[in-house]
């Protein structure tokens, strides 16, 4: 039975954070994306497109990741079609972020009083021109913290990759609690690891929310 | 019966068994490796002495041990997969993985949707206390406490054997019952084979031992159904460890005892 010390476990456990750190962009970067597109699509496509939006988002916020995650590896395989962990984790998360990120930033959106749209659109801007120019600074500066809020939990949220393969920080952290019966230890090092991954996210968010108010009172 | 993660995932890995066998996709998986010359076997990586993890996060263990021979007898490379129980199946019924080597016990249900080769190693959960302790048949537990881990397969044996003035104290998880145990705050531990090894490791100078078997369950390589070619070729190869004594020497290897009588 190895022996592992302190360093050991700290050592595997930021090795198994790259993956963790790798699936977390993934999310960040596809469900941003692919949430902007939808919430666009929303505000813009008309009653029957933003519908389809929502019963999208509907269907990804009613449904565990674990089970899209399961279902996307091990249940399109079944059906004939041979996707990689990798493939299968990366869009399953991006389904599962952009579904929640549209409707957070949707909510954001929505908290723009109306007279702001009618007054631009007396301007004659166009949609486009009403939302980069008029709504988008608003809604972002109070998209801020709830975008955050759900980041720092997509972070955690990764440990569930681990059901397709993925050695990351909770299933690495399991591993080695399983060796070395020292649960308490291992589980608080994995949990400071987190920590390390999520606080700096919080911390940036703080900053954004400033700079914002500031250019807003300025 | 309440709907837990892990039933979810059993339940939709047997549909995702269900759509693939409706597929009947013919493919020889012995040609395959062959052809290859790589063989992917899904081990356990957090189940001490069977499979786990050494300092570098390699796998190591008894599975680890057989899954490598198995490879090296059929000559192909061996990928290690690393699986649990909740996917193992899933794994090896859509071809992400060739064959099961994971204390994989036989049963009803998994017959129906996997084939099995013949035993490679023993695998029971058992009654365990102090030399010091006087037990000979499940009445000797009326009164004595006993450390379990809550929803495990010997915490349901248990509840049917023991005697109604057991003091059956649950624990979450293997880690706790069995640390609850060594601080002697229970008489009693019933657990599994492969747990008693790392407490007897961690604790040599405990003195534990074993007093009444639970249930015996062996372990399987799981193979998907339909392939008889590969089935034969790992029979062959089980057969031949176990005639060699390479399976006998493994057990005592890992598990501190022989492998006993392992059925086919």
């Amino acid at each position: 039975m190895p022996d592992f010390t302190l360093w050991d476990i700290l050592r595997n456990l930021a090795l198994a954070a790259r993956w963790t750190v790798a699936l977390s962009l993934v999310a960040f970067l596809g469900g941003a994306l692919v949430g902007l597109v939808l919430l666009l699509v929303r505000l813009a496509g008309g009653p029957w497109l933003g519908r389809a939006v929502g019963a999208y988002v509907q269907l990804f916020q009613g449904t565990p990741l674990l089970m899209q995650l399961f279902l996307l590896y091990f249940g399109l395989a079944a059906l004939g079609f041979d996707t990689s962990a990798w493939l299968a984790a990366c869009v399953a998360l991006t389904l599962y972020a952009s579904a929640y990120l549209t409707e957070i930033w949707r909510g954001c959106v929505a908290a723009i009083p109306r007279g702001q749209w009618e007054a631009s659109a007396s301007l004659a801007l166009s949609f486009g021109q009403q939302f980069r120019h008029i709504i988008l600074p608003q809604a972002l500066r109070i998209a801020v913290a709830p975008t955050v809020g759900f980041l720092v939990q997509v972070v955690k949220g990764t440990a569930l990759a681990s059901v397709i393969g993925f050695v990351e920080l909770t299933k690495a952290g399991g591993m080695i609690a399983n060796v070395t019966y020292e649960p308490m230890l291992t589980y608080g090092c994995v949990a400071l690891m987190y920590f390390v991954l999520c606080f700096p996210i919080s911390l940036c968010a703080r900053l954004l929310e400033r700079k914002l108010a500031m250019r807003t009172l300025a | 019966m309440p709907l837990t993660k892990r039933r979810l995932l059993v339940a939709l890995g047997l549909g995702a068994a269900l759509l693939s066998s409706a597929g009947a996709r013919a493919q020889d998986a012995l040609a395959g490796i062959a052809k290859a010359k790589l063989v992917r076997i899904g081990i356990p990586t957090d189940y001490p002495p069977y499979g786990f993890v050494g300092i570098d996060l390699q796998p190591m263990g008894l599975d680890v041990d057989v899954a490598n021979l198995i490879g090296a007898k059929l000559g192909a490379k061996v990928e290690l997969v690393p699986v649990v129980s909740a996917n193992r199946i899933p794994y090896l019924q859509t071809k992400k993985i060739d064959l099961i080597v994971s204390t994989l016990g036989k049963n009803e249900e998994r017959l129906k949707i996997i084939d099995f080769s013949a035993a490679y190693a023993p695998f029971y959960q058992g009654v365990f206390a102090l030399k010091s302790t006087s037990i000979r048949s499940f009445d000797d537990l009326a009164g004595k406490s006993v450390a379990v881990t809550r929803g495990a397969m010997e915490d349901e044996m248990l509840g049917k054997v023991a005697p109604a003035s057991t003091q059956i104290q649950r624990f979450e998880d293997q880690a706790a019952t069995t640390a609850a145990f060594a601080a002697g705050q229970t008489q009693v531990i019933a657990t599994s084979v492969s747990n008693i090894g790392v407490l007897t490791r961690k604790n040599p100078s405990l003195g534990v031992e074993y007093k009444l078997l639970l249930r015996d369950s062996p372990c399987f390589v799981g193979i998907a159904k339909g392939e008889d070619a590969l089935l034969k070729r790992v029979n062959e190869i089980v057969l031949a460890a176990k005639a060699d004594g390479t399976l006998e020497a493994l057990s005592q290897k890992w598990l501190k005892r022989g492998t006993g009588e392992l059925p086919l």
